[in-house]
């Protein structure tokens, strides 16, 4: 049985109500792509495309053999894995690079163009991506009493602090760089190699760190 | 005193004159894992223990560290845990060198919580309260090929020439010299090392073999396995050849370790009756089949474990058990008061044979100890079923299996919640790690699988 949420889980004034459904025992994959365009409908981003009723879009990774294939329908979208159809649009994209595409789209430019704005729906603000961060993962076995997110303002630095107990992670980067992992939008463990984050807690705690990553990000 | 120092072993050495002892034990990927230690060195350890990072129960078989959960309370920042030699397997591996098998211990003296030896042992001796003692007895099942693992390499483990050839498949004897002399020179090593074996012959794939090693208690038997499969490696790299124990080595047949069991008491095997399954067995069965869901993960540990499952093609593929049936999972041997025997079908090639040993056994305990009545057996082939029979399918993914083993309690009170947690946590990052870093979900076997599981564990 398919899993399957309607957004929004949130308050945007724009959001919408689409049913995005992903195949039972969904890859990383489909499971990114269809909490990414969750994501969209709950804020409100590139509703034309996630109202469309018809068409059916090929993801392909650059770098590995992962693809996806999103189908909109009368009653919603949905996700699985692989290409098994030809379809109206295919696009290629760095998936380590909020799906950006690494070659131009082939069939349908249009709906092409449509599909990859609704896979990159505007980054939160990098506190209420904490926020949101924390309310999703606060509860895994493991994980940090407290949340400390650090970053430098225009006033200096800025930090946020969630959660209350004895045991504390400290996250610091640029905003957009928390923004961008704890949205789920990059993959924490990614970005820690990357050298754009720099964190202070213990290798169990990072382990934590990264499930809570791939809950946010994949929703497992 | 801790358990550590308590039950140490004071054997004393033996006069080999060996330069060097080598420290052997798995991981829980079945890595068989160790280092050379000298003679001074070992004797100077051998009843404290010898120190390895902790790293070695916290890295995959790509060496990237496995992150996603909270690592058991006893892992720090590279800490170190201690192998504790087993003073019974001390042997001569080869003219100076000493092998011995050990388990890994904490600092406390406690048993580290996910070694697979140690987790054999707490099944084992949880079967001796209920006045039992089990006897196992291992299928190896493994691929030769004509080429260098040097050349196995360069060609990224594929497009290999099977040894003996591509005609024939099971039992045929007019296989080409150079795989009879392969499989003779393993025998020769096997005896050498002291480990008995029973049988060796062709199996159903092109330079496939199956050797099987004598039944015995679950830790010896486990032990001959990990050293055994050790020893084909080693006389396939001096013979120019490679082996591979790959769920699935090519597009064709897979790969299993059918494990063999029975019950005694009191000196007598406790599965025979004179007209059927004992009750014991039949308990046992209940239990084997309760929990097979959860043990697939366990059995069927990596990606390329569940391209086996395939109807018709030989593994089970459904949740049943028959007498003298084996298309299904478990198959009863009966009315025979030596050889009346389960015979687990699940586990792949590739499974570590200490942890499969440890979720069968618990699977035989549940049963026995809470009287566990089995289905109805399957008369007719267990292939192909149609729904609607009631008979239940087995998890055909890594994800699907490792849900079954999250959610299963009988699993989790014997094998003990720390280690189901560790072991579920590793098969997500697997997962994860197939999808993202180069495999290929729809290609018969990807690159990535090739590379990743060909040599190891």
């Amino acid at each position: 049985m398919a899993e399957t949420m309607t957004a929004p889980t949130s308050t945007s004034a724009d959001a919408a109500e689409v049913d995005v459904r992903i195949e039972d025992d969904a890859s990383p994959l489909v499971r990114l792509i269809g909490r990414t365009l969750r994501d969209s409908a709950r804020t409100g981003h590139a509703l034309d495309t996630l109202n469309r009723s018809t068409g059916t879009v090929a993801i392909r990774s650059h770098d590995t053999p992962q693809a996806a294939t999103i189908t909109f329908g009368d009653n919603g979208i949905d996700v699985s894995s692989g290409v098994l159809v030809e379809p109206d649009a295919a696009v290629t994209v760095d998936l380590n690079a909020r799906f950006a595409p690494t070659a131009d789209p082939s069939g349908d430019t249009d709906l092409a163009g449509g599909v990859l704005q609704a896979l990159t729906p505007p980054l939160p603000g990098w506190r209420d991506a904490a926020q949101r961060f924390w309310d999703a993962t606060r509860s895994l076995p493991g994980i940090p009493d407290v949340l400390i997110a650090v970053t430098e303002g225009p006033e200096g630095l800025e930090q946020a602090v969630l959660g209350d107990g004895p045991t504390q992670y400290l996250v610091a980067g640029a905003p957009e760089t928390l923004a961008g992992v704890f949205s789920g939008a990059d993959d924490l463990v990614a970005v820690l190699s990357s050298g754009a984050l720099g964190i202070q807690g213990t290798m169990s705690q990072l382990s934590v760190m990264a499930g809570a990553s791939w809950k946010v990000r994949y929703d497992v | 005193m801790s358990e550590l120092a308590t039950t140490a072993t004071s054997a004393p050495l033996r006069d080999s004159g060996a330069r060097a002892v080598r420290l052997e034990a798995t991981n829980h990927d079945g890595c068989f894992l160790g280092k050379n230690v000298s003679p001074k060195k070992f004797a100077a350890g051998k009843d404290a223990g010898f120190a390895f990072a902790d790293l070695l129960f916290g890295l995959d078989l790509g060496n990237a560290p496995v992150f996603g959960s909270a690592f058991p309370a006893w892992r720090g920042h590279l800490d170190d845990v201690y192998l504790r030699p087993d003073m019974s397997t001390l042997v001569e591996w080869k003219p100076g060198l000493d092998s011995v098998i050990g388990d890994y211990w904490l600092k406390d003296g406690t048993p580290v919580p996910i070694c697979p030896r140690n987790l054999v042992r707490k099944m084992v001796e949880r079967l001796a309260g209920l006045g039992f003692t089990a006897t196992v007895a291992v299928e190896i099942e493994a691929t030769v090929f004509e080429e260098s693992i040097h050349e196995a390499r360069a060609r990224g483990y594929r497009d290999l020439s099977p040894l003996g050839g591509s005609a024939g498949t099971a039992y045929h004897l007019a296989k080409s010299q150079d795989w009879i002399d392969y499989m003779n020179a393993v025998a020769d090593r096997l005896d050498e090392v002291g480990i008995e074996w029973e049988a060796w012959n062709d199996e159903d794939a092109a330079g496939q073999i199956e050797l099987n090693i004598a039944p015995g208690d679950p830790i010896k038997v486990g032990d001959a396995w990990a050293r055994t499969r050790q020893i084909m490696r080693e006389v396939a790299f001096e013979r120019g050849h490679s082996v591979t124990f790959m769920a699935k080595p090519t597009a064709g047949y897979g790969q299993a370790s059918h494990i063999n069991l029975s019950l005694q008491r009191d000196g007598a095997n406790a599965f025979y009756a004179e007209n059927g399954p004992s009750d014991t067995m039949l308990h046992a069965i209940g239990g084997l089949l309760a929990t097979i869901e959860g043990n697939t993960s366990i059995v069927l540990p990596q990606i390329t474990s569940y391209r086996r499952l395939v109807d018709l093609s030989g593994p089970p593929v459904t949740i049943s058990w028959g007498i003298s049936n084996k298309t299904a999972a478990v198959r009863a041997v009966c009315g025979h008061p030596k050889y009346s025997r389960l015979e687990y079908r699940l586990p792949g090639a590739d499974a570590n044979l200490y942890l499969a040993l440890a979720g069968v056994l618990a699977g035989v305990i549940a049963g026995v100890e809470r009287k566990i009545a089995p289905p109805e057996q399957v008369t007719d082939m267990a292939w192909c079923l149609p729904p609607g029979l009631g008979i239940d399918r087995i998890p055909d993914t890594i994800t699907k299996a490792a849900a079954a083993l999250d959610a299963d309690p009988i699993l989790r009170e014997l094998l003990g919640d720390e280690f189901v947690d560790f072991w579920i946590a590793s098969r997500k990052w697997e997962w994860m790690q197939f999808h993202t870093a180069g495999g290929d979900p729809f290609s018969e076997l990807s690159e990535w699988e090739s590379a990743r599981y060909f040599e190891l564990p």
